[in-house]
């Protein structure tokens, strides 16, 4: 009951400060939103055009382009603006057609096509789909090419065949399905790929940052005044333990539930997605207790705070799908709790999962936090009853 | 000034003595500049992704073959891996254990049916959990497709210029690989001639300025504390001048911040795993200072608006958070377009991130001073407000 008592205090305590409601409540949703307008589907990316002339073959391409719903076209009349434009992130890709295409083809010439991106990843992915678009223009061009050089005959003529014969070829169709017949989700929403790696983000960051509050406690002489009353050391550990594990739960069942009724996030079978808030923020609080119990000095532990827990959400695939991580990486990643509670998430939205079905990942998560608070339990009780 | 100084470096040794200020101003950005360098950077060089992939060949005609030597070739630029499978049945195994993210299954009669024009469709197989890498596996597919549908438009044009039916003697009669139509033009990469950031010295940059707040932060402070803890007034009996008191913390943060940048900029790029490349060195120098200062004078701000350290501290955080976001310190915000890309020039870290991009490709040091200019604009306009507001709090 005391311990009860003293978790509810340290909750309270949290909700009073008015930069934690900023960090706990404001902030998170704040990247979902952010993430989710940068990444997803809602803006399509921006890719820059130069044609350096009215070509026509140029201009077929910058009309095909345009016509494609993926990408955002601008036009930009100055070779330096797009490059420019590209450097300053203000597009993600620019292309530059170069002068008189449609004579250099005719000369059965190759058409070099300039390509500019941004060094963040996203600009590969986008030179596939402009790729495609352009030789699906070009492929009457590279045909008249090939029957010009084949038959002698002018470029010109075979051009006007291959342009009538485009239209007839059936090129080969791409069917993308996953293991198991089912279909892959022709998108997954916006947010959804943002949320759950967003909640394990920040409810460890949100946990470890509560060391502090016990670094506190210790430093004012709070523990040692609950000491004096007849108040045991095993009740006040556990319940600095309950507080800190009530401030991570408050957190994730609020990120859970907002990004569901605001962005509409699926989350899966609600029970196994509470069971794996509620185990992770175990692991959580007992981090944040381990820190608190370790570190004597607030600001270094506020330091090594920030460290840990961005540095453990990136390795843990937090904020990069963990599928692209190498082999080895990936099991790396899997030192870390955020990797376990992702993969609960992801069974329970992608495979329609239930608890049943994450008890592994609830397992492994549940020995993080039991070892964990354990650790810190231990470390704690010799912290504050130092003399 | 000299009482300025010599509070400055009475500070700086107390700060020395306690380690918070390595923690945050080196430690703290080193490792994560690492970290972040290990897990991004593959997607920023577009090879190591771990992209894992299986073709079933059932066709083996001249067509699929061509595809799996496209996907070779995509292995040997180390872009992804690639495994045969004999069977559909081995290839979903190999999925079913996690050994493979998708695979291409190239049914039987592809070849032929590309030959007659009759439609064909190649499988791309995804695990569930590997989403985004069946995607790119998709679009292998797609840029294969459209290449055959140039040399199917080739054969086709050709047949019908010389009047022949298209079978596979003529086919074999051409004189070149149909393939070639579609390479009518390439595609040159020339990002490598813009002035941009590459991964590692982005993350490097970011993280940097990201702590530099915090770093910072420890001698702004240190005037509210010494308020608190009633030395300040002491300070004031004292026959020192209030602009040599604020000064004297003003300095102590410049030196404090300069300090962690200069080690963060030398250690970035000379340890192991991480090699950024900063750019001119005067440049870099400038655009240091210059974003320090306007480190110093947000900060200076915060302080002078709490009343206490701590609500200073944690106002001071949320505001460092915020721009450190805004300005694209984590991932770049440009690209998102629209108020987001404008907004993102409200922070100094934007402008520290594109001094550097104008740093970048050899460009001389003075590429560097427009950013540092905006940056120093920043200092000033915080800094005067700030030194207002503290003679306003202690007239009272």
């Amino acid at each position: 009951m005391k311990a009860l008592t003293i978790g509810l205090v340290n909750l309270r305590r949290m909700l009073r400060e008015r930069s934690n409601i900023f960090f706990v409540f404001i902030f998170p949703i704040a990247i979902v939103l952010l993430v989710g307008i940068q990444f997803g589907s809602a803006s399509a990316p921006g890719v820059g055009l130069h044609q350096a002339d009215d070509d026509l073959l140029a201009a077929e391409i910058a009309n095909r382009l345009q016509s494609d719903d993926s990408i955002e076209i601008t036009s930009y009349e100055d070779e330096e603006d797009l490059t420019r434009a590209v450097e300053q992130g203000s597009i993600t890709a620019g292309l530059l057609l170069p002068e008189g295409m449609e004579e250099v083809a005719a000369s059965g010439e190759v058409v070099e096509i300039g390509y500019l991106a941004r060094p963040d990843g996203s600009g590969s992915q986008l030179q596939a789909l402009v790729s495609s678009t352009i030789t699906e223009v070009m492929a009457p061009v590279g045909a008249a090419q090939f029957a010009a050089e084949e038959t002698n005959a002018s470029f010109q003529s075979t051009l006007a065949v291959a342009e009538e014969l485009a239209n007839q070829v059936r090129p080969i169709d791409v069917e993308v399905t996953s293991v198991g017949e089912a279909l892959f989700p022709e998108t997954l929403g916006q947010f959804d790929l943002g949320a759950s790696s967003q909640l394990v983000l920040f409810v460890f960051l949100t946990a470890l940052a509560g060391s502090s509050a016990l670094i506190l406690t210790r430093q004012l002489g709070i523990s040692r005044r609950m000491l004096a009353t007849p108040t045991s050391v095993g009740t006040i550990v556990v319940g600095e333990s309950l507080g800190r594990f009530g401030t991570a739960l408050v957190q994730g069942l609020y990120i859970m539930v907002l990004t569901l009724i605001v962005f509409g996030v699926n989350w899966g079978d609600p029970v196994g997605a509470i069971s794996i808030i509620v185990v992770f923020s175990a692991v959580g609080a007992g981090a944040g207790m381990l820190m608190g119990a370790v570190f004597s000095n607030d600001q270094q532990a506020a330091g090594v705070g920030v460290v840990l827990s961005l540095g453990l959400a990136a390795l843990g695939g937090a904020m990069f799908p963990i599928e692209l991580f190498s082999p080895t990486m990936q099991i790396v990643a899997h030192v870390t709790p955020h990797a376990w509670a992702l993969d609960g998430f992801a069974e329970l939205v992608r495979r329609g999962g239930n608890t049943l079905d994450i008890l592994p990942e609830l397992g492994i998560l549940t020995m993080y936090a039991v070892g964990l608070l354990a650790l810190a339990g231990w470390r704690l009780r010799v912290a504050i009853t130092r003399p | 000034m000299g009482a300025a100084f010599l509070i400055a470096v009475k500070d700086l040794k107390l700060r020395f003595r306690d380690r918070s200020v390595f923690i945050l101003g080196i430690v703290a950005p080193l490792a994560l500049a690492f970290i972040f360098n290990v897990v991004f950077g593959p997607a920023a060089s577009g090879t190591g992704l771990g992209l894992e992939y299986g073709v079933v060949d059932l066709d083996r005609s001249e067509i699929s073959t061509a595809f799996v030597e496209i996907l070779e070739d995509a292995e040997r630029r180390e872009v992804l891996t690639v495994e045969s499978h004999a069977t559909r049945a081995d290839a979903d195994e190999a999925i079913a254990g996690g050994d493979i993210d998708a695979y291409f299954l190239i049914p039987e009669g592809l070849g032929q049916a590309v030959m007659t024009n009759l439609s064909a469709i190649v499988d791309v197989v995804g695990d569930i959990d590997a989403p985004t890498s069946t995607q790119i596996a998709a679009s292998f597919a797609e840029q294969f497709s459209a290449g055959v549908a140039a040399s199917q438009v080739a054969v086709a044009t050709t047949a019908q210029v010389a009047g022949a039916q298209i079978t596979p003697e003529f086919i074999a009669s051409l004189g070149q690989d149909p393939a070639r139509a579609a390479s009518s033009f390439t595609l040159s990469d020339q990002t490598a001639q813009t002035r941009q950031l590459d991964a590692t010295t982005f993350f490097s940059a970011g993280m940097a300025a990201f702590f530099l707040f915090f770093t910072v932060q420890f001698g702004v402070l240190g005037l509210l504390e010494e308020e608190r803890e009633g030395t300040l007034a002491r300070l004031f009996a004292a026959p020192i001048s209030r602009l040599s008191v604020i000064g004297g913390k003003a300095i102590l943060s410049f030196a404090i911040g300069v300090m962690s940048m200069g080690v963060l900029v030398v250690a970035t790029s000379l340890l192991p795993g991480l090699g950024a490349d900063w750019g001119a060195p005067l440049g870099v120098a400038v655009l240091v200072m210059a974003g320090v200062l306007s480190a110093v004078g947000i900060m200076g701000l915060v302080s002078s608006m709490a009343r206490t350290p701590e609500t200073a501290g944690n106002l001071g955080s949320i505001i460092a958070v915020i721009l450190a976001m805004l300005g694209g310190a984590f991932f770049p915000i440009g690209a998102a377009g629209g108020l987001l890309s404008r907004l993102t020039y409200v922070t100094p870290h934007a402008w520290f991130l594109r001094g550097l991009g104008d740093l970048a490709g050899e460009a001389a040091w003075s590429e560097a001073l427009p950013a540092a200019g905006a940056m120093m604009g920043f200092a000033l306009v915080t800094g005067v407000t700030a030194w207002f507001l503290l003679r306003r709090r202690w007239a009272r």
